[in-house]
């Protein structure tokens, strides 16, 4: 078992790279479809079903700016199958080029406890943690663009930021059950 | 339109006559009594017609084993049910039939399930059912599902008075555990200020020692308390979970399909409100609640036949006039559907006026249930069908708000819940707009509530959402230093804040969250700035977050001066659009002004407030920046805000670096000053812009900056720079306003 880690090659001029990492491939290739539209960077998108990444294109592949899970919170299989492929990542990846992404958090047919789960993990890694609209084009796009935003942060293109400084000011916490009734 | 119509019913009509149903309904009876006699006409032989007749005469204890009759019957029954709805008489039929079981308990349950109306549900069936509820042989399951149909369809029932009237046969059933919930929930919808009671109150509190603090519980007596605030001295929680979650989905998407497939047939004959909003009639039971109800109210049969009691209460449909709402302010009815009022600016008016708190309870209940459900508890891709809906009905909430210039405590509790599962993009327009509607967070919940969420938005997002949400950031400022205008009392320097929810907060508690909402407007400013580049258009949203801050003690008497960071004060002093340059020196003259009024007040009142000296050290400093750079061309100064190193200055090989940054060679104004050059030297081929700066041309070389509109410029130095024309060569040095 391989590791993916940040800063084993060497990084091609003006030049992001995205892996996206999602069990159920739904949101997975629009996404991908619409990251590759952007014009300004050239952007490569991998996608992967769950980690680790096969030892074979071990060479030809770029070295990996960010890290995206995408969680469809309506299965928790999603949810397992991110967090088991979160121990093929090295740590220098937590240091910024991580992040979570989740679709169907305002569904009812969600459990809380699963969305609190989901916060726990990423406030424990200290990632950031998006939500997306996947059933509409405008939420699709609307989650393209926040990825670039950290994407080019994490591939070095925004000067004066670096991924760990944007994942300071984004990353995940854990909030006090806003639900309880305060008695005070 | 149709609201219209429907308020301009009475008039025409006999007012005299007395009715015991108000206009809309009495409209959709005649219309549904016109529509099922065409059609008895049509189907004389129809077998669903033959199957009712069935179920309304089968006598009691005929086997349902084996009854074929029964079954084909029922099937046929259920098929109408699922595809057209049932109409009021077939409601009727098949619940009493049910209810009564008949046919046992096992056909009592199916019967219940299949129950869609297709238009309105007759009080009196329902009244019938609650009784044989009271017979006691139904299974406990059968009578949870019955109360849950009946709040389902509580919207439906055509008239509410003989409900009320059973009220305390309803309440009796809250002793009992299973249903207790339910029954909580239906008696908030019922309850009014008659029906609370003391024994009620005592029996509810007995409950809840028994039960724990249910939310249910503590719902139904929170709106007791609001009735009749001397029988409740429990202390209500501000801040409850949303209490009843009784929603049924099946019943809900079979009234969706049904109302989708009636389409236009029942939207005309229904409701009025129907057919105001938009005629593509995809409407969806589940979204029924975004519906605004029409303003129908439930007239009080027993206050209108008798005349001997004592007091006539007029609904709020039958008002068409500003004057006749101020006549009859003292026995206004209020609707049956709290919803209606935010369509309609009369009865908003009114519930400005009275501040009556039982109405706005009524209302928050009805709009938190509303906004949670559609919003944080969609069913199967919600998003997709309701955007055209939600949008209306997001933007009816918004003109609300604006009319009553206050926003509801259940939209704030939704909008808490919901950015913390917010994209950033869906309804953004509508959702930002709700946020500058906040009232004033206490500063120890503010960063919990809002900051935090907003932070990871603001940071992930594209630059048009970052500029968005400074626009809301201001709105929600000048909202707030409103309110503290408006509510401050001064004698004891505490104010209370929106007038409805009487919340009370301290005057320094109020500074602390403005204290807070600057700081961290100023915090995602300054490396928001960073992260776009500092991009003129966002620039501009941070000015004008800070020409509200800059404002605060002398347009709204607040006592708090708060001075922009670095990273917005040097990002704006060195912008390349001189339009920047100018609004920022249009705010430093604001402070000067500010500070120096709120100075004189200091010794002239000899306490009221302190403002920091640190403040005052900052505002000087920032002066001598900009005197420094603009006016003496001294840039890069030891003691100023930007130092850098001589050696590195040099190597840059700029010559005059010092110069770079005044009035004529500030990237901002070079285009000006090589303009003036031409104009004022015509014809000469070398351009020296330093000549600019001898003691006549510099004059008017501002003469002509000003008129060129910038007055910020013109209103800066002629505050900060004493500066005469006659001093010959020596240009007036900067006067830093020594206040501390």
């Amino acid at each position: 078992m391989s590791s993916l880690k940040p800063f084993s090659k060497l990084p091609a001029l003006n030049t992001a790279n995205i892996l996206l990492v999602e069990s159920e491939e739904q949101l997975q290739q629009s996404l991908a479809a619409a990251l590759v539209e952007e014009a300004s960077v050239t952007v490569n998108v991998r996608l992967a079903k769950s980690l680790p990444l096969p030892v074979e294109n071990e060479e030809s592949r770029p070295r990996i700016d960010l890290v995206v899970f995408i969680i469809n919170l309506t299965s928790e299989l999603s949810f397992q199958s991110a967090e088991a492929s979160l121990k093929y990542l090295d740590p220098g990846y937590f240091l910024g080029k991580v992040c979570f992404m989740v679709t169907n958090a305002r569904s009812a047919s969600v459990p809380t406890e699963r969305l609190d789960g989901v916060r726990k993990l990423a406030a424990s890694l200290h990632c950031p943690l998006l939500f997306a609209e996947d059933q509409t084009s405008d939420g699709v796009t609307n989650a393209t663009e926040r990825l670039l935003t950290m994407l080019k942060v994490a591939a070095g293109l925004v000067p004066m930021a670096t991924a760990l400084y944007l994942s300071h000011l984004t990353r995940c916490t854990v909030p006090p059950d806003i639900d309880q009734p305060s008695f005070d | 339109m149709a609201a219209q119509q429907n308020l301009a019913g009475p008039s025409d009509s006999d007012t005299s006559s007395v009715s015991d149903q108000s206009v809309s309904s009495r409209s959709v009876n005649r219309s549904l009594r016109v529509a099922e006699k065409e059609r008895r006409k049509n189907k004389a032989s129809d077998p669903y017609v033959v199957a009712l007749k069935y179920f309304s005469d089968v006598e009691a204890g005929t086997p349902v084993y084996g009854n074929d009759e029964v079954e084909n019957n029922m099937v046929l029954v259920e098929k109408v049910a699922y595809s057209k709805g049932l109409s009021p008489e077939a409601i009727s039929v098949m619940l009493e039939f049910g209810m009564s079981l008949r046919m046992g308990t096992s056909l009592c349950a199916r019967v219940l399930k299949c129950l869609i109306p297709a238009s309105v549900v007759p009080q009196e069936a329902v009244v019938r059912a609650v009784v044989w509820l009271g017979v006691g042989k139904l299974p406990i399951s059968t009578q949870v599902l019955f109360i849950k149909w009946v709040l389902t369809i509580f919207d439906l029932i055509d008239a509410k008075d003989q409900l009320r009237a059973i009220y305390g046969f309803i309440f009796s059933f809250v002793t009992d555990e299973n249903l207790c919930p339910f029954i909580c929930h239906l008696l908030y919808l019922l309850t009014r200020k008659e029906s609370v009671r003391v024994f009620r109150v005592r029996k509810l509190l007995e409950l809840q020692s028994k039960l724990g603090r249910q939310p249910f519980l503590l719902h139904l007596l929170s709106l007791y308390k609001v009735f009749c605030p001397e029988l409740v001295t429990l202390s209500i929680p501000s801040r409850m979970k949303s209490g009843f979650r009784n929603h049924n989905s099946t019943w809900k998407s079979a009234l969706t399909g049904v109302q989708k497939r009636n389409g236009s047939q029942v939207a005309l004959s229904n409701n009025p409100a129907f057919t105001i909003k938009d005629k593509t009639n995809s409407r969806k039971r589940k979204h029924y609640h975004l519906e605004l109800p029409a303003l129908s109210s439930v007239v009080n049969k027993e206050a209108q036949t008798e005349p001997s009691s004592s007091r006539k209460l007029l609904p709020l449909v039958q008002l068409h006039s500003f004057a006749q709402l101020l006549e009859n302010m003292h026995r206004i009815e209020l609707p049956a559907q709290m919803g209606s009022l935010l369509g309609s600016s009369l009865p908003l008016q009114y519930l400005d006026f009275v501040q009556d708190e039982s109405a706005l309870l009524r209302l928050n209940f009805w709009l938190g249930y509303a906004l949670h459900e559609e919003f944080l508890f969609c069913g199967d891709g919600g998003a997709l069908q309701t955007s055209e809906e939600a949008l209306q009905f997001l933007n009816k909430l918004l003109s609300t708000q604006h009319f009553l210039q206050e926003g509801f405590s259940s939209s704030e509790a939704f909008l808490y819940k919901f950015l913390a599962v917010w994209d950033g993009s869906l309804l953004r327009p509508q959702i930002l707009g709700l946020l500058s509607n906040v009232p004033v967070v206490p500063s120890s919940q503010i960063g919990r509530l809002l900051f935090e969420p907003l932070m990871q938005l603001f940071f992930t997002s594209s630059m048009f959402f970052k500029c968005g949400l400074m626009e809301c950031l201001n709105n929600m400022l000048l909202k707030w230093l409103t309110w503290h205008s408006v509510y401050a009392l001064e004698d004891d320097l505490d104010i209370s804040l929106n007038s409805h929810t009487s919340i009370n907060m301290t005057l320094s508690g109020f500074k602390d969250s403005v204290m807070e909402l600057v700081d961290f407007a100023g915090r995602l400013s300054s490396v928001g700035l960073q992260l776009e580049g500092c991009h003129s258009l966002f620039l501009s949203f941070v000015l004008d977050f800070y020409e509200t801050v800059c404002d605060m003690f002398l347009k709204y008497g607040l006592p708090l001066v708060v001075m922009p960071p670095p990273g917005v004060f040097y990002p704006a002093m060195c912008a390349t659009d001189p339009v920047s340059v100018d609004r920022l020196a249009y705010i430093m003259y604001r402070y000067k002004v500010n500070l120096t009024s709120a100075k004189s007040q200091e010794k002239l009142t000899e306490q009221a407030f302190h403002i920091s000296r640190e403040t005052f050290r900052e505002f000087n400093q920032y002066l001598v920046v900009m005197v420094n750079c603009l006016w003496n061309s001294k840039m890069f100064q030891p003691g100023m805000g930007v130092q850098l190193e001589e050696e590195l200055l040099l190597k840059s090989n700029v010559p005059q670096y010092w110069t770079s940054f005044d009035l004529i060679h500030h990237p901002a104004f070079m285009s000006y000053a090589v303009d003036f050059h031409q104009k004022c030297w015509p014809g000469t081929k070398d351009m020296d812009l330093n000549s600019i700066k001898n003691s006549k041309p510099w004059s008017w070389y501002l003469e002509y900056l000003f008129t060129q509109g910038y007055d910020g410029l013109k209103q800066f130095v002629q505050s900060n720079i004493n500066w005469q024309l006659t001093a010959g060569d020596k240009r007036g040095d900067s006067r830093s306003t020594q206040q501390t």
